[in-house]
């Protein structure tokens, strides 16, 4: 029997250390096939002719005069302008133009490079900047933004910067970044008992089947996905699998062959999806006192080439922008450029990462002027419980900033080494201050998911039928503790196995710190009904998802409670920079997290030491340029991720604060501990240096720049 | 896949392929196997004849000889270099911070110098100490300075029927030394930027100083005209000199990219090795 406190080993952990799990790529079927991408290798331009070498026999080139008449090439993730293939023109380097596809993957490759593509280039745009000014002209019909919002509270910002004593400026900027999720993309599409079947790797299988359906006039529920054991996603595999998807459907059509597609780790890093470069600008007023007025802030996002999820992105970087403040007022409108990269899309925080840094940055930056201690200034203005938000709604669960940052200050000595490190002294110590909206934006798990769940009952078994996904971060553990914790059995008389659309209802996306929040309630509620007839040999029982009440929300007008709960946190990085090599040498890390309640204290452990780590990678080396619409990084080798070495053993603690909503009180937490590290990192760093820091990431060569 | 591959099992054997084939050598193949990768599912192609060479024991080891000189053999991993105390400290230390630990198990020294990449661990400190590299072919051996053997990014003076025999080290006297490497992170990390450092001060004069940057210009930077600056020098007036010195060395470099941050940290180490040297009271590793 497994009680909810009890700390346990994950369910997949020996067959995941053992190398027993199977991925992808180690399935085979008989008489499989293998394709390859042919892919844009330009960032804007007309498609004058494609070129294809003789195919040997057995040999295919699908392209999008594949896809039968009347069907749209189109994937539909949230929105349905990414091409299926390129037809006419490209948009980015990396476009899939086509798909060859037969038995050798070493003729594959032959075949791809000898294609010949020609092109009348195009000037692109490539950064945010380039975008503002419409270079080589509107990629969209009329300029250059896919999508824009305003969120305000309080009074009319221009009047009160203009009443102000003093304003504050600056611009705030955070770079791509890619996920590294271990195992790359993957997929297998085949035919089997007459309907089309997909294996692949992916948080999300029923977003597969609804995106691709449409290239052959089919719906959703006429194709089947089953999720093979996913090797690490952090959103990349959240809408990406699509895009593997398609192509191979439209193939399968064709061709009526199991085919395989699997990405190489090149192909992983320059041709798929990476987190939203941002440029914020910050603009805020303050009395003679240095008290804040108010803040109108303008955030830009580099959505790449097609929308996709980007404006659900944005929302999310809007109503993050302010952080944990209550500021008198505050103004924030949200751009989403497009440009002539590789399209940006979901990874872990989903947009807030990037507003969260800024707001961080600047109040350092402003306590910094003002030569008061920057906690003592943030804690003024901490989020309380009933206060208003930037959507016009209201915090409504207890906030408990101040019993974290107590808790992290104590066990880091912060206001003692505050004090006594110089600024330029190369030691720093800097902490930060975040949250994250669990769940769909405002109603969206009420009006656009619906989740359902299943609970089925036979014998002494229990098989528990959603489409969560596992994919590193413990869920095939956590709902089975759930579960087992309420009908008081052991954790091996739960099944719980990787989703298959065709046997499994819909709980929405393994995505948005949802799956422990929402569906986990599920389970819980299930479970419940379940303990009532635990006499009776076969049970089902399925729960239905319902709204909270007092939480509302009005789409349209982005009004009201944009979230149903918060997680929030606190993060303190302690440093020393040696002055002759600008290495930096994190000697801390101190953090504390209100998740609700943890369901499992390992897992979290597990997720607060990888949020925090893969935070500090982004602050600190993870660098990824683009030049001319091509990543510069191409490999393990020269887009570097933090070792166990990088950084020292994490203290970490957690409050206790139940969520009402929650299974057992827990609330989302996989992006929340992704949300801080990297502000608190740079605020050890200004001060260890004293200088100032505008973007991220900042490795050596680019810290030499901010000494100048 | 390969055109041809030959496995010979003594140094002989191999000169013999080496002559009659071109057959280029491959040991731990950490550089070439990533170089001439083709993709996940598909074996690398080389484009010339290879012959692997790990089996060979005559290219293996590390010995000290009467001189004081060390000889370290082509096969030798960076695992060995760094354990070994008759390596002189720079090496040893360019040695442990190469890669990870499975690359310094797999890599040779051989590897390492024959690839000549710009960002390569060990040419850096041998240079500084005025290795030299034994080559050897059917028609007998030749010797020359590793600064010489290298003679670009990527480029050596290796010709078609010779093989890398072994790199040897003569005795180098000195008081004080440095080695830096900074790395894209603290472990498993490519060189961004090395620097190695000696000084030799006896009598109150200084009898040897020498400098060499990694990862700095296409291949590793000495420069004798800088370095003849301070040599003979009294010890009392080395603090006066370090700014003609710094100058000298900025010259001496050229690196390509993040010109900033390679110039100005190059400077700052060479300044604080110096400074920490003249200060220094006792023979020592400068940190």
């Amino acid at each position: 029997m497994v009680r909810i406190d009890d700390r346990i080993r994950r369910i997949d952990a020996i067959e995941k250390a053992s190398g027993k799990a199977k991925y992808l790529c180690d399935i085979s079927l008989d008489g499989m096939l293998y394709a390859r991408m042919v892919r844009s290798t330009i960032a804007r331009g007309r498609i004058v002719s494609i070129n294809v070498p003789p195919l040997p026999e057995g040999y295919y080139f699908v392209t999008a005069d594949d896809i039968p008449e009347g069907c749209a090439n189109s994937l539909w993730m949230i929105a349905k302008d990414w091409r299926c293939f390129a037809s006419g023109d490209v948009r980015y380097v990396g476009e899939t133009i086509g798909l060859l596809v037969g038995p050798s993957l070493a003729v594959l490759k032959a075949l791809e490079e000898s294609v010949r593509i020609e092109y009348e280039e195009m000037e692109a745009a490539i950064s945010i900047d380039d975008a503002i000014a419409v270079k080589g002209g509107p990629i969209l019909e009329k300029d250059d933004i896919h999508c824009s919002l305003t969120s305000q509270k309080g009074g009319d910002i221009d009047q009160i910067l203009s009443g102000a004593a003093q304003i504050v400026e600056e611009t705030i900027e955070t770079g791509f970044q890619e996920h590294v999720h271990l195992e790359t993309n993957a997929a297998i599409c085949t035919i089997e008992d007459g309907r089309y079947t997909f294996y692949i790797s992916c948080q999300c299988p029923f977003y597969v089947r609804k995106s691709v359906a449409g290239l052959l006039g089919l719906r959703p529920e006429d194709i089947r996905v089953k999720q093979t054991t996913t090797g690490g996603a952090f959103g990349g595999k959240e809408h990406f699998p699509d895009v593997l998807a398609g192509p191979l459907l439209v193939a399968e059509h064709k061709i009526r062959k199991p085919i395989k597609l699997v990405f190489d780790r090149e192909e992983d890093m320059i041709y798929s999806v990476k987190r939203h470069p941002s440029k914020i600008v910050l603009k805020t007023g303050l009395d003679s006192e240095g008290n804040i007025l108010g803040s109108d802030i303008r955030v830009y996002y580099n959505c790449g080439a097609y929308l996709s999820s980007s404006y659900v992105v944005l929302q999310r970087g809007v109503f993050h922008a302010n952080g944990v403040y209550n500021f008198p007022a505050t103004r924030i409108r949200g751009y989403g450029m497009a440009t002539n990269t590789f399209p940006s899309d979901a990874f872990r925080g989903f947009g807030a990462p990037q507003t969260l840094f800024a707001i961080e940055t600047h109040l350092d930056h402003i306590a910094a002027k003002l030569k008061v201690d920057p906690v003592e200034y943030k804690r003024r203005y901490f989020l309380r419980q009933g206060d208003e938000t930037v959507t016009e709604g209201h915090i409504v669960e207890k906030v408990v900033l101040e019993e974290m940052l107590n808790q992290v200050a104590e066990k880091s000595g912060y206001f003692r080494k505050a004090a006594e490190y110089r600024r330029g002294s190369g030691r720093g110590i800097g902490m930060s201050f975040y949250n994250h909206g669990g769940a769909f934006t405002g109603n969206g798990e009420q009006s656009i998911i619906k989740a359902h769940l299943r609970l089925v009952k036979d014998g002494d078994r229990f098989t528990i039928l959603c489409g969560q996904t596992e994919m590193g971060q413990g869920f095939r553990t956590i709902l089975r503790k759930i579960v087992a914790s309420v009908l008081e059995v052991d954790m091996d008389d739960i099944v719980y196995d990787n989703p298959d659309t065709d046997l499994v209802p819909d709980s929405g996306p393994t995505a948005a710190s949802r799956s422990t929040m929402i569906v986990g309630r599920l389970a819980e509620e299930a479970a419940m009904q379940m303990k009532e007839r635990m006499s009776e040999e076969h049970v089902e029982i399925e729960t239905e998802y319902k709204h909270p009440e007092g939480h509302p929300w009005d789409q349209d007008t982005f009004k009201g409670d944009a979230y149903l709960g918060y997680g929030w946190g606190c993060a303190c990085v302690e440093v020393e920079v040696d002055k002759l090599t600008n290495e930096v040498k994190v000697v801390g890390i101190w953090s504390s997290h209100d998740i609700g309640r943890a369901i499992d204290e390992l897992i979290v452990h597990g997720q607060v030491n990888g949020g925090i780590v893969q935070s500090l990678g982004y602050a600190s080396m993870e660098k990824m340029e683009n030049r001319g619409g091509h990543f510069r990084q191409t490999s393990m080798s020269d887009y570097v991720v933090p070792t166990s070495m990088d950084f020292p053993r994490q203290e970490w603690g957690l409050v206790d604060n139940p969520y009402e909503w929650g299974p057992f009180g827990a609330k989302g937490m996989g992006e929340l501990v992704f949300n801080g590290a990297d502000a608190a990192y740079i605020d050890a760093l200004e001060r260890a240096l004293d200088v100032t820091i505008t973007r991220i990431p900042m490795p050596v060569e680019d810290i030499e720049g901010a000494r100048a | 896949m390969v055109e041809k591959c030959f496995i010979p099992t003594s140094l002989a054997e191999a000169l013999e392929i080496r002559k009659e084939t071109k057959a280029r050598p491959l040991a731990g193949g950490t550089d070439l196997m990533v170089q001439y990768k083709q993709g996940q599912g598909i074996t690398p192609v080389f484009p010339w004849p290879v012959m692997i060479i790990s089996s060979i024991g005559e290219l293996r080891g590390i010995e000290k000889g009467e001189d004081g000189s060390v000889l370290i053999r082509a096969l030798t991993t960076p695992y060995e270099i760094a354990n070994c105390q008759d390596v002189p400290y720079p090496v040893r230390e360019a040695a442990s911070r190469m890669g990870a630990v499975a690359l310094r198990n797999s890599a040779t020294i051989g590897g390492n110098i024959g690839n000549a990449s710009p960002k390569g661990d060990l040419p850096q400190p041998l240079i500084l100490l005025d290795a030299t590299v034994v080559l050897k072919s059917l028609d007998g051996d030749r010797e020359v300075l590793l600064d010489d053997f290298i003679l670009g990014s990527k480029k050596t003076d290796l010709r078609d029927d010779e093989i890398i025999y072994a790199v040897r080290i003569p005795k180098v006297e000195y008081t004080h030394v440095f080695y830096r490497k900074i790395g894209t992170r603290r472990a498993n990390a490519i060189s961004k930027l090395s620097l190695s450092c000696l000084i030799r001060v006896e009598d109150g004069a200084v009898t040897d100083f020498r400098a060499s940057s990694g990862a700095a210009g296409p291949k590793v930077i000495r420069s004798r005209e800088t370095e003849a600056i301070l040599k003979g020098r009294r010890l009392e007036d080395v603090k006066s000199l370090i700014p003609e010195v710094l100058d000298g060395w900025n010259r001496a470099i050229s690196p390509h990219a993040m010109p900033e941050y390679r110039r100005n940290t190059t400077r700052r180490m060479l300044e604080h090795f110096l400074l920490e040297s003249v200060s220094a009271s006792s023979e020592c590793i400068i940190h």
